[in-house]
Parts: structure tokens; sequence; C-alpha cells
């Protein structure tokens, strides 16, 4: 009932409120999401101002301070409050155990100053500066560290490199769903759009007559079957059109795809031929032929027909066929055997997670266009003389716009534990860069006894846990506003 | 029936196909071969290392050899492990049953408890029971599976330092010795019971984020169904609260339910697999990361290709059970 009526007032209201504002109303509802908003834009604050909020650049390391850790911070000395210090860590070795120890040397006090001086960086890359949220003369001199965190095996300060590695974890997840939301908008558009048409793509050099045209008149069509080619009629048309260039190269592209479909074919029959005997080499021998066969009788007097949607669906179901994981981890496996830079690993580790993850949003796409392409508004503008790429991404992708930043809200945290996790299996972003996932990793080094005494190592984790549940608060909400008809 | 089984199988054979192939590819993608890294070992010389290739098939154009792989996998041979030396199905067998123990066992495990929990919170909108479990599924869904593994081990080495012993096993899949005999020596139920022991908690690591899942789609259905006009028709005709809520209610909120099987199958796979790693439970998805480190390629295809085929067989039980749940749906 009170629904019924708020909808009542909302609709005799004398303002009148746009879909956005209507969405923002209904998003503020949810105030985990607002608190989950909030926690993100920190996050991506901090992980933008990373040189300023870490106290050592990314690859500053301590090779003689391994899993040191968190440098305790003390607030009171001889019984007063004072300003924060810490003291030094020292490397001691333990006369009965021979175990490395690290043991803090308070003899002297090394105050924590903020916004301070520290160790230069280019901030946003190209303005040189070097203040440091937090810090003092002596951490530059390398008097006494600040580990507040601790540190990692190769003694560098896992509090700097969780915000570098915020940079990657942060970023990657939104860029790979936006790649994939690409692919997938188009693939899912042509999909939907094109569903039940199918588009002639490839004809044969030969016209070859109908059952009805042998029987109009047999001689004519054998006639036909020689002279007027299919290839012939298509030049005459495409000349007459204006579209000999297109025609020229679409032949090319046609005849190189078949020209190189039956060369592979022969190769791999001949290597075959060599390896196998017996009733395997006549039944292959026999396959091997009709395909080769199949392929010259298409070339020469086939029309295939080639329904975009029926590709587009099977390439996805291809793709959904292997366990996501699975696929990321041999693509990933395979492609890390490869010694390139950092901003390549990073390139490339978005490429492969879009690529493994555009199938879902096809489909989703796909069923959207479905829906809308019998609408009113879309019908309309066809009827106005508008060309499907106009009626399709000017007209029908905009109606879906609030169900896709839903999809996408919801498919960056899947992104963001597809990364972490192939970073923590080492397949991922590589030393020296930092990620998340990565950091996480070094919890596993030496042994499962060795979280004993390292459990600072943990805290990477943590920041991927949060961040992935404050993103699913926010997708939640946002389907909420958004999208009004999905239930909850 | 029979004939819409038949049709789906046919179906899956393109599929397969593409899916075998793009594998295949994308192994072709790395830099070098399995024979690779013996070039740089001085007890080889160049024609050693080419006859190596040539044995191996690895001289092929790759056409070739995934037409031979894909005839020996057509004949039941997956082919020869290039570092073990041996066949891939008797190194993959053993792989592939662990995992199953986890994948069976996670399926149970998600199932008896996110029916039951998404049946409480619907009954009981907004309350604080309903709160809880619904904070607890957002947990669930967001904490990533190796992060969960670590902890857990961390709290079954918490456990071994309170308790003095192990509550829960730190790691591994089966005990060295079971009350002092050999492993492979005792009973067979103890064997069993020693592998449950193990799997419990990779179990609840593979398990959580399904459960999480389905709990919040089995408490919608109920929500949604309980609004429908036969649930107040059958109020009024009188019948129990627990008939109409179990034989009503449930009967049709579970069928979205038993349909997710063939979603969730490939996550589990997939969350599985971090937990093999993590926990060191022997299964595929370790031997594969070992095979990609070589380019072991037989290994690796393998243990797709099998992973697929039970995918697929996964993916028509539960197309056969939902027939079975929901005599609406009519194969013709």
């Amino acid at each position: 009932m009170a629904d019924a009526e708020t909808n009542l007032i909302e609709g005799l209201s004398e303002h009148s409120q746009s879909y956005w504002q209507k969405a923002w109303q209904r998003f503020r509802r949810h105030p985990f999401a607002r608190w989950a908003g909030s926690f993100l834009i920190i996050l991506y604050l901090l992980a933008l101002f990373a040189d300023f909020v870490a106290p050592y650049p990314e690859a500053k390391s301590f090779r003689k301070l391994q899993f040191v850790e968190p440098t305790k911070v003390y607030y009171t000395a001889d019984g007063h409050l004072s300003r924060p210090y810490v003291c030094k860590v020292v490397r001691t070795r333990n006369k009965h155990t021979f175990k490395l120890e690290f043991k803090q040397d308070c003899s002297a006090h090394y105050p924590i100053y903020f916004i301070v001086h520290g160790y230069p960086y280019k901030f946003l890359g190209f303005i040189p500066m070097d203040l440091h949220l937090l810090g003092g003369p002596w951490l530059v001199e390398e008097k006494a560290q600040l580990f507040l965190w601790g540190t990692d095996d190769f003694g560098r300060d896992l509090f700097s490199r969780i915000w570098f590695g915020a940079r990657i974890s942060l970023t990657i997840g939104i860029l790979a769903s936006l790649v994939a939301l690409i692919i997938g908008v188009i693939m899912g558009a042509v999909s939907g759009f094109y569903a039940g048409q199918k588009t002639h793509l490839v004809r044969g050099v030969f016209h070859l007559p109908t059952r009805e045209e042998w029987r109009l008149s047999g001689g004519a069509a054998l006639l036909r079957l020689v002279s007027g080619s299919e290839l012939a009629r298509g030049f005459g048309e495409a000349r007459r059109e204006r579209q000999l260039p297109l025609f020229l190269l679409g032949l090319l592209v046609q005849y190189a795809l078949w020209g190189g479909g039956i060369y592979i074919l022969w190769i791999t029959m001949q290597g075959y031929m060599q390896v196998s005997k017996g009733l395997e080499h006549v039944i292959a021998q026999g396959i091997f032929m009709l395909l080769m066969l199949y392929m010259i009788w298409q070339l020469l007097f086939g029309r295939v027909q080639i329904d975009a949607d029926d590709l587009v669906m099977r390439s996805t179901e291809v793709l959904a066929a292997i366990p996501s994981l699975f696929l990321l981890i041999i693509l990933s496996g395979i492609l890390a055997k490869y010694d390139i830079s950092s901003s390549m690993r990073f390139m490339l580790v978005l490429i492969i997670l879009s690529f493994v993850g555009w199938g879902g949003l096809a489909r989703t796409v796909r069923s959207l266009v479905l829906q809308l392409r019998e609408m009113d508004y879309a019908q309309a503008a066809r009827a106005l003389g508008a060309k499907d790429f106009r009626v399709l991404f000017r007209h029908i992708i905009p109606g879906a716009l609030g169900y896709l930043i839903v999809v996408v809200s919801l498919t960056i945290p899947g992104y963001i534990l597809a990364e972490s996790g192939l970073s923590f299996l080492g397949l991922g972003i590589q030393e020296p860069s930092s990620s998340w996932g990565l950091l996480l990793s070094k919890a596993q080094q030496g042994g499962i006894s060795a979280l004993r005494d390292r459990q600072w190592l943990f805290i990477p984790g943590l920041f991927i846990f949060a961040s992935i549940l404050a993103y699913n608060y926010l997708g939640d909400a946002l389907r909420d506003a958004l999208d009004p008809r999905a239930e909850h | 029936m029979t004939a819409y089984i038949i049709r789906r199988f046919f179906h899956l054979i393109p599929t397969f196909l593409g899916a075998t192939f793009l594998a295949f590819l994308i192994i072709q993608l790395a830099p070098g071969d399995f024979v690779t890294r013996l070039e740089l070992d001085p007890s080889f010389n160049h024609a050693q290392i080419e006859n190596l290739r040539r044995i191996y098939g690895l001289d092929q154009p790759f056409t070739v050899q995934y037409a031979k792989w894909l005839s020996g996998f057509l004949k039941g041979y997956l082919g020869v492990s290039l570092s073990y030396q041996t066949g891939v199905w008797e190194v993959l067998k053993p792989r592939m049953l662990n995992s199953m123990v986890l994948v069976v066992l996670s399926i149970i495990f998600i199932y008896s408890f996110s029916i039951p929990i998404g049946i409480y919170s619907a009954l009981r909108q907004y309350s604080w029971g309903d709160r809880f479990w619904t904070t607890v599924a957002f947990i669930g869904m967001a904490i990533p599976n190796f992060f969960f593994a670590l902890l857990m081990l961390y709290f079954a080495l918490y456990l071994k330092d309170k308790f003095g012993h192990e509550i829960f096993p730190i790691g591994g899949m089966r005990s060295l010795y079971i009350a002092g005999m050999d492993f492979s020596a005792a009973p067979k139920w103890r064997q069993w019971l020693d592998i449950l022991w193990h799997a419990v908690l990779p179990v609840i690591v593979a398990g959580t984020a399904g459960t999480a899942g389905l709990t919040r789609v089995m408490r919608t259905q109920m929500l949604e169904n309980k609004m429908q006009d036969y649930v107040r028709t059958a109020r009024a005709k009188g019948l129990a609260e627990r008939v109409v809520v179990y034989k009503h209610i449930l009967r049709n909120a579970i069928i979205p339910i038993v349909a997710s099987i063939g979603f969730l199958l490939p996550d589990l796979f997939g969350g599985a697999g971090f937990v093999e790693v993590v926990m060191g439970w022997p299964g595929l998805t370790p031997m594969l990361l070992e095979a990609l480190f070589s380019i072991d390629v037989y290994i690796i295809m393998g243990s797709i290709s099998v992973t697929i085929v039970l995918l697929m067989i996964g993916n028509l039980l539960s197309d056969l059970l939902l027939a079975w749940v929901d005599p609406r749906i009519r194969y013709s």
C-alpha cells in the first residue's frame, strides 16, 4: 500500500525527476553501499597518492632485514607523552638456535614527522617531488627503518608496497571489465540484433543451378554455370553500385581464408599420414578427403551463409566449456614464459582477463538486445530509415545503459579476484612490480609453520577481501537503483 | 527424453572440438617447447635434441599434433607425459580422483547448508537471524579462496599450538601413518576416514563462495514464491503451515537451485584449484601448474579435456535432474 501511495505522490509531484535523480534517491537508501563507496574512493585516492603515502619507493629493499615484524611505534618516553617515535631494528643471530632474530635498540629515538621530505619521486609520473606523509631525515639516511606493516622476503616495506600494489589491483579490475564490456557489447549486440537473420558472407566462384532452374531450362542453367558465374554477377553488381574495392577486398579475404584452410588441412593430412597406420590410416584418410572435398566444393559452388548470432554464441560456449581458472592458468602460464617489461605484463594480464571474461557479458547483452530491438522506439528508428549501426548503438544500447552499469559493477570484483589469484600463483603481475595477490603469496613462503611468526603478511589479503566486499555492496545497491525491475 | 540426450550429445561435439583446439592453440603460443630447456644442458648435443623432438612429434606442424592427439583421445589414449615418461592417464587418474573427492564433497556441503539457511532466512525475513546469515553470505562471497585457505591453515596451526595435537590436519590429503600403521597398510575404512578428516577444511574453503551465493538465490526464490496465488490457495484450503512451506513453496523454489549445478561446477573446479594449491591437496591444479612450467603438452591437454568431459557430464546430469524435479519441462 505504502508503495502505491508514494508512487502516486511521485507521479503528482510538481517537479518531475529524471531517471538518474530517482536512481540516486534509491541508491541513497543503502547505508552500507554509501560506506562501501566512500571506502573505495579513499582506497583509490591512496593508490593515486601512493608515492606520497608510502615512506619508501616501490622497489626499495633492505637485504638484511627480511621478514622483519612491524616496527613498534612508541608514544611515551620516560613516562611522558611524546611525539611518536620508533627504535632501530638490529639483526642478531641467536647463539643457541642459530636463527636470525631482530631486536630493538632503543638507545636512540627516531621521531616520526608528518608531511616531510624523503625519497624523491615523480608525482603522476612527471612532477618531481619528495614530500611524504610519514618519515624523518633518519629514514632516508637509513639510520632506522619505519616498517609499519613489516617487510617481505626481500626486506621491502609492506606498507609502502600495499599502496603501490593497490594501483594495479584496483585498476586492473575496472579496466578488464571495461575491455570485456566493449567486446561483450559489440559481440552481444551483433549477435542479438542479427539473431535469426543469416548473413551472406561467402559465395563460391560458380553459381550452381537450383532444381527449379534445371527444370525450367536445363541447357540455359548449364550455360550459366560456366559463363554467368556468381563471381561475374557479383562483380557487375559491385561495379554498378560503385563498391568495387569493397567487393574485391571481400573476395580476397574469402579466398585467402578458404585457401589457407585447404593448405592447413593438406599439411595436416600429410604429416598425419606419415605417423598413422592400419585402420586408423584408412579412416583418417577418408575423413581428411571428405573435409578437403567439402572445402573445395564450397570454394567453387558454395554459398556459405554465416549466422553471426550462431557464431558468437558458439564461441562463448567454447570459452565456457573450459573452467575459467584453468583457461586463465594455461593462458598466463604459457605467456608468463616471455620476458617482458612490467607495463607490458600489466597489459597482458588485462587482455587475458577480458578475453576469458567477455562471454558472459555477451550473453547478457544479447538477451537484452533481443528484447529491446522489438521496442517501439527501435522500430520507429528503423522506420525512419536509420541504418543498423545507428539503431543499435544510438537507440538500443543507450536503452540498456543502466543495466550495463549494474552488470559491470558486479563483474569488477570478479576481475580483482582473478588478478590477485593469478598473481598469487605467480602467473600474473611479477616482481619487482607489486600487486595484492603477489604480496599475499609471500605468506606461503617459508612453509606453513612460518605463518605463525609472520602474521603481518596476511594484510594484503585483507585488502583484497575488503575491496571485493565493498564492490559487492556497491553493485547490489546500484542494481536496486538502476534496475528497479530486478528482484533482490 | 532419449532423443533429447542424444541431441544434446551431438551438440556438445563441436564445443568439445573448439575448446580442446583452443587449449592446444594456447599451448603453441609458448616460446619453445618441452625440449627447449634441454638445449642448455651440455649433456645433450644438437642431434639428440632434434631426435627427441622427432620422437615426441614436436617437429610436426601443430595441426598434425592436434589431429594425432584427437585421434588418440577418441581411442581413449591421452598420450605420453614428457616429464613423467609414462602414460598421461596413469599420471592423471589419481589426481583427478583426488579433485573429484574435493568437488563432490563441496557440492554436498553447499547444498546441505545453503538450502536450509535460505529457507530459514526467507521464513524469518529481516529477523536477526536473517541479517546474520545475510552478512555471512556477503563475507563468504567476498573472501578470496586462496586467502581463506591460508587463514584456515593458520587456524589449524593455532589449534595445534593450543591443544598440543592436530585437531585439523595442516594441509595435505592423507596422513603418513594411521594408528601406527603405514597408510596403505591400514584398513580401507580408516583410509577413507583419514581422507575425510583431511578434507574438512579444504571443503569448507572450496564450498563457501558457492554456499553464500546459493543461500541468496534460495532466499529470493522462497520469498518470491511465498507471494504467489497458489500459496494463498493452499493456505485457504486450510493446509498446515508445514505442508504449505515444504510441499508447495519449497517444491517450486528449489527448481533454479537444481538448475544452478551447471553454473556451479566450473566455479567449483576453479575454487577447488586454489585450495589444492594452498592446502597441499594433490589434485589436478597443482599438476597442471607443474605441467605448464615444463610445457608438458599432453598432461595439459589431458587435464583440460578430462575436465571438459566431466563438466559436460555434470551439465547433462543437472539437466536430467531438472527434468525430474520440474515436470513442466518438455523435451521435444
